[in-house]
């Protein structure tokens, strides 16, 4: 099976097996306190199992604040953070089902050099500013645009998950 | 002390207050900001939950772009500043991915050696400016306030591959607060996450968790929060007014403030050269405590 085969490469790499269970990542989680059914101890068990296809198909993977306090505290050095986003790349490049989003600025990025464009603000007095009426220097994007969105559209393409 | 200043795509599109107050307050404390050409998005987050060659390959893009200059990186942004370290520190470790960037690099002529200094504003004023240079150019003290130092996690995690400040005792930012001669205070959800990258996953589980700590603020009777990091701004101010509807709490009001703005207050920069009316949270009562131009 092939997302069996991407994702046990993931899975050789990240040390599951040593987890203790101590449950300082799950503690730790802003998201573990709020979003009933997310609990990065057992998204480390799954993996230690061998069931990470079955998180790569839950909503779990995309429910991480990315606040990196799992990984700062775990005692074996396992980041359940690093894991989530692994996962979540392979089943992108595979094109599980996953929130809208993320692809959509990964394109913006690669066409433009950023993820948005300069936008019109408002002040508190309903103002609208600019970076201009702020004084401030143009925006800044790649010289070479054609070959910078070549580069990223190729890498994006290739897939290294 | 000159650096290559990075704005990040958050600063350069939208949070211009945090831009302008760097602009007029560093160069004040005789720091000289370089404009960087040509850069772009560090990777983070847009690439890294889809493409880990992507985001590597955008850090380092950016990184070539400063060792062509011969300068230090002063990233704004506390993500890309992650985002520098995490991508130098790979590459050191993998010759291999290194000789990958290289070889897609050169197609934009650029080359990346894995020499540039990487400074988070945290270690640029507090280590590298100092308290001295810091006390002696205030003139207008933020006497009588209590702020709460909102430090961000990317700042201060993970440790393992070198943060600016300790993952679970952050104290630079609260030092900073206080050469202004404002007072900082130490809190239990200092260190707790704006929740801001689930945006795309539950934007209501992202004002859930920011509004837990704004509550946290006011009743602990903090002035307001104080924070460098543009992704935390944008969830603790510009959504303030959704954090209040979705906690139910009209009330729910903490003035929010870039660590420059306050910065540029009190060495005597005017507000409108500090972004201030851009902040939408209500600094209004704190403006008045404080005077000035």
């Amino acid at each position: 099976m092939l997302i069996k085969k991407k994702s046990q490469k993931i899975v050789d790499k990240v040390n599951a097996e040593a987890c203790d269970q101590c449950g300082k990542c799950p503690s730790s989680c802003p998201v573990t306190a709020r979003v009933e059914g997310f609990n990065p101890r057992q998204i480390i068990a799954k993996v230690a199992l061998g069931r990470e296809v079955d998180l790569m198909k839950s909503q779990v993977i995309w429910t991480c604040t990315s606040c990196l306090k799992c990984k700062e505290r775990c005692p074996e050095e396992i980041s359940p953070y690093d894991i989530m986003l692994a996962l979540r790349r392979i089943a992108i490049h595979l094109e599980l089902p996953h929130p809208e989003g993320f692809d959509e600025s990964a394109k913006v990025v690669a066409e433009t050099g950023a993820v948005q464009q300069p936008q019109l603000v408002r002040t508190r007095n309903k103002e609208r500013k600019d970076r201009k009426s702020m004084g401030l220097p143009p925006a800044e994007k790649p010289r070479d645009m054609a070959a910078y969105t070549e580069t990223l559209r190729g890498i994006l393409e290739e897939g290294e998950a | 002390m000159k650096y290559a200043l990075y704005l990040g795509c958050t600063v350069q599109t939208e949070q211009y207050g945090y831009e302008a107050s760097v602009r007029t307050t560093m160069p004040r404390l005789g720091v000289e900001l370089v404009d960087m050409t040509g850069v772009s998005c560090c990777g983070f987050p847009p690439f890294s939950s889809v493409s880990e060659l992507a985001w590597l390959y955008s850090s380092a893009r950016n990184m070539a772009i400063a060792e062509g200059m011969g300068l230090p990186i002063f990233a704004l942004c506390n993500g890309c500043h992650l985002s520098f370290v995490e991508t130098k520190h790979k590459l050191e470790h993998s010759p291999e991915l290194k000789a990958k960037m290289n070889e897609k690099l050169a197609r934009e002529g650029l080359r990346y050696e894995g020499k540039a200094e990487l400074i988070h504003i945290f270690e640029l004023l507090h280590d590298v400016v100092g308290k001295d240079k810091i006390t002696a150019a205030v003139s207008n003290p933020l006497e009588g306030l209590r702020f709460a130092a909102h430090p961000g996690c990317h700042a201060i995690r993970p440790s393992r591959i070198g943060r600016p400040d300790d993952p679970e005792n952050p104290k630079k930012l609260d030092d900073l607060i206080t050469w202004l001669g404002a007072e900082a205070a130490d809190y239990p959800e200092k260190i707790d996450c704006c929740g801001s990258s689930l945006a795309a996953a539950s934007g209501k589980t992202v004002l859930d968790i920011a509004g837990e700590k704004l509550k946290a603020v006011k009743r602990r009777g903090f002035d307001g929060l104080v924070t460098t990091c543009p992704f935390c701004f944008k969830v603790y101010d510009n959504k303030q007014r959704a954090i209040q509807a979705t906690v139910g709490d009209r009330e729910l009001e903490v003035p929010v403030f870039y660590y420059t703005q306050l910065l540029g207050l009190a060495i005597g920069v005017d507000q409108e050269s500090l972004g201030l009316d851009l902040n939408q949270s209500p600094i209004d009562p704190v403006l008045e405590k404080i005077g000035g131009k």
